[in-house]
């Protein structure tokens, strides 16, 4: 294929049944709301190239249901992702109590490095408010989130979300904090970074702690 | 090495593997679709051998299958006959005549809001221009032929079957399978799903009856949505609601939307053991587009339900909840805790798949791409996400004919659906690109004919695999 990139980052994007979570992909991939969509079955999937700190990075998106049932067949989909938009509606309390148990679903199942970054949607709905700015940021700080309120209709931090989302994967990557080398890590190299790889001072590409770049 | 051997035999005999045996539940196929494209008009005479016989009757039913929701009363007959000069309708044909469906299939993709529009600009398209909102009443979308005498006299079969006054089911589900005409279709259903008596004279006292039972379970347990043991079961049917068939109109009207309330949360509470799951909201869509079509002869996706009178709502709604309950009976372990029924019919897919198209099974296993990525939601929906709700009428006439259609030929479907893609598949060479292209699978002007084609393959599977269930796994 033609596009090229030096990373590939496997994506969840998890949280309750009807919090946003499809319209923030969508917004995200096509830069448009999506008002007439229909509730996720199991997972679908999205993917976009982005460029980060210099680098481009290929987002593969699993957009998980939100609704229990589902649950023992989205989880087999969290093995191996790197990065997690997390979400709630800022307009439900319930969506917002939910957050603990996702989180440790995430932590346990995908990996324990995983980057998570903990989406308060529907920001457009500031009327309906049921959960604080405040108090969402104080959760996401207690448990080492990033955090962001978002509007998947009026596209408001979307972009921004999976962005941070990524750069910090990258950081972390470039301070040898995670090792994309290691099964699971739910990154891979793209042509790009193979090249680059493959110049005689890589050689050895397991030697990632002197990846000090 | 003996899988090896079984493969190698599977290869070998493609075509008939095993002894040739009845399949249960499968007895009454279309035939070998490749047979109907030889098969000349109209003109043969009656034929004493078999294999022409079939011919024509897939023939039939490739014909049969562009009925539905075209329209027929008297008020199109003028207007369409004034249209087109060069199509005379017979006078004294009001009902079915061939001529005049043969003019409304051309002209069904139109909604009657539009059609006075066209006459006054005297244009007159020749093949329909596929909206990019499949329509409801569009089962013609890919443009097969008109109704023909043979079609016309299909119908007259079904009226006398059921006007007998002990419905022979039997012979009912064999005219079924190939496609029930749009006239009797809700009757026929009524009957397939076990909902009404095959005794003629006991029909009007079930329904009554049944109609009666279901409003009061409504009375008894539809308040009890707000009590804390029910509110997340009503709140998740709150918010899918107005999700379900989001592009069409006809579920936007809060008539509908109570209706699909209503049906679900009656529904959910008494199956605890699964309870509401998302995708039995799409379940209960073409019942309700069935049912209502015996009242609508205008273009039904803008229909008004709130003009009929109550007691026609209150019936199509109670009919739809007993139907729908008669087909999640068979199919209940897809909705249960971890969802067995579909972990198992993935599995099973996978197996079969591996066995029909290894070029498709060890692409996927190439790329990484594992069934349940794209075959979950085919089986917990029924494929509906996957086809125009056109095409999921005519492939549930077929479900309802066959034994098990719902949970066990299903499968079938699915892998004959799969492989209908197989070169797009295999022309796609990364994980990314597979999924997007099983996940968003070019459908939209789908029509009779190509279900029909689809079924008749997925009877061929079945027939391969059903007397030999172990084949198809490894």
């Amino acid at each position: 294929m033609s596009e090229s990139y030096d990373f590939l980052f496997k994506f969840l994007v998890i949280g309750n049944a009807g919090t946003g979570k499809s319209c923030l992909l969508h917004q995200f991939i096509e830069k448009r709301f999506k008002d007439e969509s229909n509730h996720t079955i199991g997972v679908e999937f999205g993917s976009k190239i982005i460029s980060v700190v210099n680098k481009m990075v290929k987002l593969q998106i699993w957009d998980t249901a939100g609704q229990e049932r589902f649950r023992s067949v989205t989880r087999s989909y969290y093995r191996g992702a790197a990065g997690a938009l997390l979400v709630y509606d800022i307009t439900s309390r319930e969506t917002y109590n939910a957050l603990t148990t996702w989180l440790s679903d995430a932590r346990m199942l995908a990996s324990q490095n995983i980057v998570i970054i903990l989406c308060g949607n529907k920001k457009d709905l500031d009327a309906d408010r049921e959960v604080t700015f405040l108090e969402a940021s104080r959760f996401a700080q207690e448990n080492e989130l990033m955090f962001l309120e978002t509007s998947a209709l009026t596209g408001e931090n979307v972009e921004e979300a999976f962005v941070q989302c990524a750069r910090k994967i990258l950081n972390k990557i470039e301070s040898g904090e995670l090792d994309p080398e290691r099964m699971g890590s739910g990154i891979q190299y793209g042509d790009a970074a193979l090249r680059q790889l493959r110049s005689p001072r890589r050689a050895q590409p397991q030697g990632t702690q002197e990846c000090g770049c | 090495m003996a899988t090896d051997n079984r493969i190698n035999f599977w290869r070998r005999n493609a075509k008939v593997p095993g002894s040739v045996q009845p399949v249960y539940g499968a007895q009454h196929p279309p035939l070998d679709p490749r047979l109907r494209r030889t098969y000349p008009k109209d003109t043969k005479p009656k034929f004493n051998n078999i294999k022409t016989k079939k011919a024509s009757s897939f023939y039939e039913f490739a014909r049969s299958t562009n009925d539905a929701w075209d329209i027929d009363d008297e008020e199109d007959e003028e207007f369409l006959g004034t249209f087109n000069p060069a199509v005379s309708i017979p006078p004294g044909l009001h009902t079915t005549s061939s001529i005049q469906n043969q003019v409304a299939t051309r002209f069904d993709f139109l909604s009657v809001s539009i059609r006075y529009t066209l006459q006054k600009q005297q244009s007159l398209p020749v093949r329909p221009i596929i909206p990019l909102v499949a329509r409801i009443s569009d089962q013609n979308a890919s443009g097969a032929p008109p109704m023909t005498v043979r079609e016309k006299s299909r119908l007259d079969k079904f009226r006398q079957l059921l006007a007998s006054p002990n419905t022979d089911l039997e012979e009912l589900r064999k005219h079924s399978w190939s496609g029930i005409p749009r006239e009797v279709r809700p009757i026929t259903w009524r009957l397939l799903s076990g909902y009404l008596p095959a005794n003629k004279e006991r029909r009007e006292l079930v329904l009554k009856r049944k109609r009666e039972e279901y409003f009061r379970f409504i009375e008894q347990y539809y308040h009890s949505r707000t009590d804390e043991h029910y509110k997340d079961t009503y709140r998740q049917i709150h918010i899918d609601i107005p999700r379900t068939n989001p592009l069409i109109p006809l579920f936007q009207q809060p008539a509908v939307q109570e209706i699909f309330e209503r049906i679900l949360f009656i529904w959910a509470i008494r199956h605890p053991a699964s309870g509401y799951v998302q995708g039995i909201n799409d379940l209960v869509t073409p019942f309700f587009v069935v049912f209502l079509s015996e009242f609508v002869t205008e273009d039904m996706e803008n229909f008004d339900v709130a003009a009929l009178p109550l007691e026609t709502q209150r019936n199509i709604e109670a009919d739809s909840f007993w139907c729908m309950s008669k087909l999640l009976d068979g199919i209940q372990d897809n909705y249960t805790f971890a969802q067995p029924g579909i972990q198992n019919k993935v599995k099973a897919l996978e197996e079969l798949v591996s066995r029909i198209d290894e070029d498709i099974h060890n692409h996927f296993k190439r790329y990484e791409v594992e069934y349940l990525q794209f075959a979950f939601r085919w089986m917990n929906n029924l494929l509906m996400r996957e086809l125009p709700l056109r095409c999921t009428i005519r492939l549930w006439d077929t479900y309802q004919a066959e034994a098990e259609g719902f949970s066990h030929f299903h499968l079938y479907v699915c892998a004959a659906f799969l492989i209908k893609w197989r070169k797009e598949i295999l022309s796609m060479v990364d994980f990314q690109g597979l999924l997007m292209l099983l996940q968003n699978l070019p459908t939209i002007h789908w029509g009779n004919e190509e279900v029909g084609l689809l079924l008749a393959e997925a009877y061929r599977l079945k027939y391969m695999f059903a007397d030999a269930p172990s084949h198809y796994k490894r």
